[in-house]
């Protein structure tokens, strides 16, 4: 082989890899999401899905915590399912559009978290719409946020978090929804509407939602923490992972000192930052992608972690549990928002209360371990035989997904823990303090 | 019209380098002048961009705060020097390990019989076949408590009836390095490789033949010749070296911001595109004089000619 070509070849080579580094290199390190689900493997549903759901079996058990930390459960609107006749490559069987809405647009755009949306839904909605669906995804808030202020206008949906939404609304992206199309909203638990980043859920609704709290193996860690305090003590040093995220690190930080998570008293940041430093040398790894992986494989055994990351340690090893700390832990919830410059509102009204409607929502139970904020599709799984097929393949009846998400605290908060818990809102122009504080402490200055 | 071009090798050459050229100014010198406009900007709270004329960012980039005890009115910190440092240092030991791995390999490979080489070099190549990240993800199953190295020292403690504690490897800097230096080595090898292969036998012969032992003819035959392939390798190496910072994240568990970090944090979590614009170009002509130091002292890779 001539050595001048292999040279060049591998010079060719060499250059298009740094190019790739250059600009791939960014973008695979983007924090990712405080709220990635698992891979998805969607469930496949042997028999049509119950006609009717028996409207009676709405009330969660007294005994266990409820979802809503109201007083009175919320019972949402009774629901029949029909069928629509058509099925996905999977063998799901897709209901009919509850109510179904005219539409006139042929595509659908949505920009959405990375493995978020059970294929299901993509298929059963291209299918009983007649609409093609386009979707991107994304791994972070700030990166859609940054794309979307950027030019990417061309998306009917994207899933804002609670913060997000603030700075979306203050950035003019959102537009503001019908609620008369939305008949969708009332499936919902009233503790997940109307919250402080969105008075009257004018821009949004809730998608799933979850917790930033302590989770500790409890083989290798004698002495539980029971609040962010304790994370302090020496004893954990070297043992523990974060999430990558200022806000959430900060923020549980600031709580132990008696502030606000939205604090932009610069004394109390202050503060927040000396105590921070004493707490850094300590943690073995700030991972936001996948840290229940570090957890079953022994590398660290206690610190902050998401609902979705929690759950799926401690499916994997009994002896990790979920601590919701005496400061309160930090509560998150991923929305549905339109933008302003949406090209296809009609479908996207459309996508909103098909997906979102009992007979498919109930899907985000089988992969997606997060807080369902929508009581209807609880109501419906509750009970439920319909035989679906888990991630490893095992088969087991919805009614049984149902208990398993009931029954778990991790997945259903007792009502103390959302009560007491903290929202992390936008901080307008205190976001570059954040940002200088995590540098500060991370370079251990 | 046509018949010009036939004829001129010059309207050829122009009419070739034309789809270059517009990609060269559309995505690198506009990006560039963009950049250096936004980064004398101001940012506004929701992440946007005042257009100004200040060199605030730069400043703050030095280290000069307001942000000082009370009673002093500018003070100084070195958490922006100190982070490009923390890079420095990095690009710096991993090019100089690269050197060291990739120098023996690639004199094996230059000396060894021609039917060889190419399956060598090509073995060589084959990992950059596969993902940038998904190469670390690798030495992070390899790296951690049960990974591939405890697995075998603990099988192997088992053995011999010793107690064994896994070593603590993963998310820490030398973790960070061993990645590094992997990451890159082919960058390394394939430069010097070209330049030892073209060496002349007779060379090594006349510096037998006229006494030099086998250091000094590595110190005055070899060394000099592959300078212009280590040079090349440096700058393969150095340069992305600096903005990578996937590597530290993952491997280095994301304890330490490096100057990578610092950017793409401003973009997107500080919301200041700004001081961000102002780090790049710093970083960028940071490594241009490096660059241009290093190549003028040891040239560009082909001035020694044999």
């Amino acid at each position: 082989m001539n050595r001048t070509i292999l040279f060049k070849l591998s010079a060719a080579l060499m250059a298009l890899s740094i190019l790739l580094t250059a600009c791939g290199g960014g973008q695979a390190a983007t924090p990712p999401p405080a709220t990635q689900p698992p891979a998805a493997t969607v469930p496949a549903t042997q028999p049509p899905p119950a006609a009717t759901q028996p409207p009676a079996a709405t009330q969660p058990p007294a005994a266990q915590a409820t979802v809503a930390a109201t007083a009175a459960p919320y019972v949402p609107p009774a629901f029949t399912s029909k069928p629509s006749g058509k099925s996905t490559a999977d063998g799901f069987n897709c209901p009919e559009p509850n109510p179904r809405l005219p539409v006139t647009s042929k595509e659908l755009n949505l920009f959405v978290w990375t493995q978020y949306i059970p294929q299901d839904f993509y298929e059963c909605f291209e299918k009983v719409y007649g609409i093609n669906i386009n979707y991107t995804e994304y791994s972070s808030n700030e990166e859609m946020d940054a794309k979307v202020l950027n030019g990417a206008t061309n998306y009917d949906l994207v899933q804002p978090t609670d913060y997000t939404v603030t700075l979306m609304i203050h950035q003019g992206l959102l537009q503001k929804l019908d609620h008369s199309q939305l008949p969708v909203l009332a499936n919902f638990d009233p503790t997940y509407l109307n919250l402080a980043y969105d008075p009257g859920n004018q821009y949004t609704i809730p998608y799933e939602n979850g917790t930033d709290a302590i989770v500790v193996n409890t083989a290798a860690v004698k002495d539980v923490p029971k609040s962010w305090a304790d994370l302090w003590k020496p004893e954990y040093k070297g043992q523990m992972v974060f999430a990558d995220d200022s806000r959430a690190v900060i923020g549980l930080t600031l709580l132990t000192l008696g502030f606000d998570v939205n604090t932009t008293d610069k004394n109390q940041l202050d503060q927040a930052k000396q105590k921070l430093a004493q707490l850094t040398p300590g943690i073995k790894k700030y991972d936001s992608d996948s840290p229940h992986s570090d957890l079953l494989s022994g590398d660290v055994s206690l610190g902050e972690t998401w609902t979705g990351e929690a759950f799926m340690a401690q499916q994997a090893m009994s002896s990790i549990q979920f601590i919701y700390p005496t400061e309160g832990s930090i509560l998150w919830q991923d929305n549905w928002a339109m933008l302003k410059t949406a090209p296809h509102p009609d479908a996207a009204y459309a996508w909103l209360n098909y997906t979102m409607q009992p007979d498919m929502f109930w899907m985000m139970l089988t992969n997606f371990p997060y807080t369902n904020p929508n009581t209807a599709a609880l109501a419906y799984a509750k009970g439920n035989p319909m035989q679906v097929t888990d991630v490893n393949g095992n088969s087991t009846t919805l009614g049984d997904v149902y208990n398993t998400y009931i029954n778990s605290p991790i997945t259903n908060p007792p009502a103390d823990a959302i009560k007491n818990g903290h929202r992390i809102d936008d901080v307008g122009a205190a976001t570059a303090l954040y940002d200088q504080i995590w540098t500060e402490v991370k370079s251990g200055q | 019209m046509f018949k010009r071009l036939r004829e001129s090798k010059s309207a050829q050459g122009t009419l070739l380098i034309i789809p270059t050229l517009i990609f060269m100014v559309g995505m690198l010198i506009i990006p560039l002048l963009l950049t250096t406009v936004v980064s004398f900007g101001h940012p506004n709270a929701n992440g946007g961009v005042t257009y100004t004329f200040s060199l605030d960012n730069y400043i703050r980039l030095l280290g000069f705060t307001n942000d000082c005890p009370p009673g002093i009115k500018t003070c100084f910190t070195t958490l922006y020097l100190g982070i490009l440092w923390r890079s420095l240092t990095l690009g710096f030991n991993t090019t100089v390990l690269d050197i060291l791995l990739a120098f023996p390999l690639a004199y094996f490979i230059a000396r060894i019989h021609p039917k060889w080489r190419d399956t060598l070099l090509f073995l060589v190549l084959v990992p950059m076949w596969t993902n940038f990240v998904i190469r670390v993800y690798a030495w992070m199953m390899i790296l951690r408590e049960q990974g591939v190295i405890n697995s075998l020292l603990g099988w192997t403690a088992g053995l011999l009836h010793v107690p064994f504690k896994p070593l603590g490897m993963i998310y820490t800097p030398g973790a960070v390095l061993v990645g590094m230096v992997y990451e890159f080595l082919p960058f390394m090898i394939l430069p010097i490789y070209t330049s030892l292969e073209k060496i002349d036998n007779s060379l090594y012969e006349a510096a037998a033949d006229l006494g030099a032992s086998p250091f000094r003819t590595f110190l005055r035959v070899t060394l000099p010749l592959a300078m212009p392939g280590i040079v090349a390798g440096t700058i393969l190496v150095f340069v992305p070296v600096m903005g990578t910072f996937i590597v530290s994240d993952l491997l280095g568990g994301a304890q330490v911001i490096l100057i990578g970090n610092l950017i793409q944090r401003q973009f997107l979590d500080a919301r200041d595109p700004t001081f961000g614009s102002a780090v790049s170009l710093a970083m960028m002509a940071m490594t241009i004089v490096a660059t241009y130091f290093y190549t003028r002292k040891f040239g560009f890779g082909e001035e020694i000619v044999v």
